[in-house]
């Protein structure tokens, strides 16, 4: 396998797995609020944000993949340069953080969320401290993922020079 | 669904036995139960209603719930209607909601093992069968005439038709009607159990294990204070056999509560989660001489359990417990509400609902 398959993969997953966490979570906390709406309309400004959050995780690892292609020359115009395959290994490995991070949070924040989102229906005053916080320190994961994987491509990885 | 295998010991919980954990598939049918449950009468509504100067007062209070009856002509009747087509509604909703069938129908057979006491009283006291059965059960109650004519027990599902057999050999013993009773009761809890185990529902089996133990616990005051049993063809032995098995509490702990005084039962169940129920419900019957406080307590003990599945974001013990729950409002409405009509002390009513 050359090195350039190896980045890609890395790449996908990053897209991939944090996609279909966000899938789950979203898919959890939307039965959740829709559930709740079919009783309480008026609840729907208070649960949006609950469905929302479980979504970011799929924007991470977009985020994550599209830096790791703009590192792999992707959007310069000029072709996609050799990879060794030690270069293409790193590219995976620097991937995975935000890809395994972010499938696993989402559906836990998805978890939480639909917790927040019942309790919304029954103490609304409580939504956001408790639903909304709780769901966020989840969230921090999912971004600390993200993080480690942008430092990698960033700061770990000696980029061929063009 | 959970592995109910290693079922518990009264020791290894605190207060309520374990209710399983969360099932996803019920994220939506648990959302909509969270939020109909803020439509439930608060326990504050109920006292007011209890404290109502009569009747009409208390009616009037109902007024923005779903039991508003119309401001003319209130009677008993349509009161009576009102809430059996609330009861109606409520298991209606809980047999759309309830995504694993085999519950639905479990709980519907709470309705045809109630048909079949009925029926089977009617038969052997050579009454009339009469039509007033519950339409609720998983049997169609205009069959019953069919099969108790012919007696052609096979049209019954097998836990009824068996039902049937055990409470005629039962009543035949000495012709106590009290007998059939015990012999559907008996049967009942075992079917509950059998099928608690054969769905996995760590939840319904602590459920029934608890209403095993609160219906021992009355039986077993109820005994203590009107030992006319033995006077009536059951022997002393009988007369403790009419306990259910399979609760929490060992048979023989409950037997030991019959030889002792009043003020002994309460620190015998000292060590089971029912000390409460036993203690402040020994203690009002010997001072009051009247079963008000231990029906309470059974039922805060079974809403305390009910209201544990607060824990659960999504799974089939909310719905259950909702039902349950509702049922129970249902119920309390009425009590209060024929209270009122009777013109009973206020006083009373709020020993039975605990205010």
């Amino acid at each position: 396998m050359d090195g350039l398959t190896l980045a890609l993969v890395g790449v996908g997953l990053a897209a991939l797995l944090a996609g279909i966490g966000s899938a789950i979570g979203i898919g959890i906390a939307g039965r959740s609020a829709t559930g709740v709406l079919s009783e309480k309309p008026e609840r729907y400004g208070q649960v949006f944000i609950m469905v929302l959050l479980p979504g970011t995780q799929g924007l991470y690892g977009f985020l994550a993949a599209f830096m790791a292609m703009r590192k792999l020359n992707f959007f310069a115009g000029t072709g996609v340069p050799e990879l060794s395959f030690t270069l293409g290994l790193q590219v995976l490995v620097a991937c995975l953080p935000i890809a395994f991070a972010g499938l696993v949070s989402a559906i836990y924040q998805g978890k939480v969320c639909a917790g927040g989102i019942l309790m919304a229906a029954k103490r609304p005053e409580m939504a956001f401290k408790a639903g909304v916080i709780y769901a966020v320190m989840v969230e921090l994961y999912a971004m600390l993922g993200l993080v480690i994987t942008l430092f990698i491509l960033q700061f770990g990885i000696s980029w061929p020079t063009a | 669904m959970e592995d109910t295998r290693s079922e518990q010991a009264i020791l290894d919980f605190y207060t309520y036995p374990p209710i399983g954990s969360d099932d996803w598939r019920y994220t939506f049918e648990t959302a909509q139960v969270r939020a109909l449950e803020m439509q439930m009468l608060s326990p504050a509504a109920l006292l007011d209603m209890a404290n109502a100067e009569n009747f009409e007062a208390a009616v009037d209070l109902l007024a923005s719930t779903e039991y508003a009856l119309p401001s003319a002509g209130r009677n008993f009747a349509e009161l009576e209607d009102t809430l059996r087509l609330r009861r109606s509604a409520v298991r209606e909703l809980f047999a759309e909601l309830m995504i694993d069938k085999p519950i639905v129908e479990l709980f519907k057979t709470r309705d045809d093992f109630a048909n079949l006491r009925l029926a089977v009283r009617r038969t052997l006291t050579e009454k009339p069968l009469g039509t007033d059965y519950s339409s609720d059960g998983n049997f169609p109650p205009e069959q019953f005439e069919q099969v108790f004519e012919e007696e052609n027990y096979a049209l019954f599902p097998d836990y009824m038709a068996e039902a049937v057999e055990q409470a005629v050999l039962a009543y035949y013993q000495n012709k106590d009607i009290r007998r059939i009773d015990y012999a559907i009761d008996r049967l009942q809890a075992e079917y509950n159990l059998k099928k608690a185990r054969r769905l996995k529902s760590v939840f319904l089996l602590g459920l029934f294990r608890i209403q095993i133990d609160l219906t021992n616990i009355r039986t077993m005051l109820r005994l203590k204070f009107t030992p006319s049993l033995t006077g009536a063809g059951f022997t002393e032995s009988e007369q403790r056999n009419v306990l259910l098995k399979g609760g929490f509490i060992a048979l023989e702990r409950l037997k030991d509560g019959l030889d002792i005084g009043y003020e002994a039962v309460g620190p015998l169940f000292f060590v089971t989660p029912y000390h409460r129920v036993v203690e402040t419900g020994a203690n009002y019957l010997m001072s009051d001489k009247s079963f008000l406080r231990a029906e309470q307590q059974c039922t805060e003990h079974l809403t305390g359990f009910l209201k544990s599945t607060i824990q659960i974001t999504a799974g089939p013990q909310p719905i259950i417990a909702f039902l349950l729950m509702k049922e129970n409002e249902i119920r309390t409405v009425r009590l209060i509400l024929t209270a009122k009509k009777n013109n009973l002390a206020t006083q009373l009513i709020l020993d039975r609902l605990g205010g």
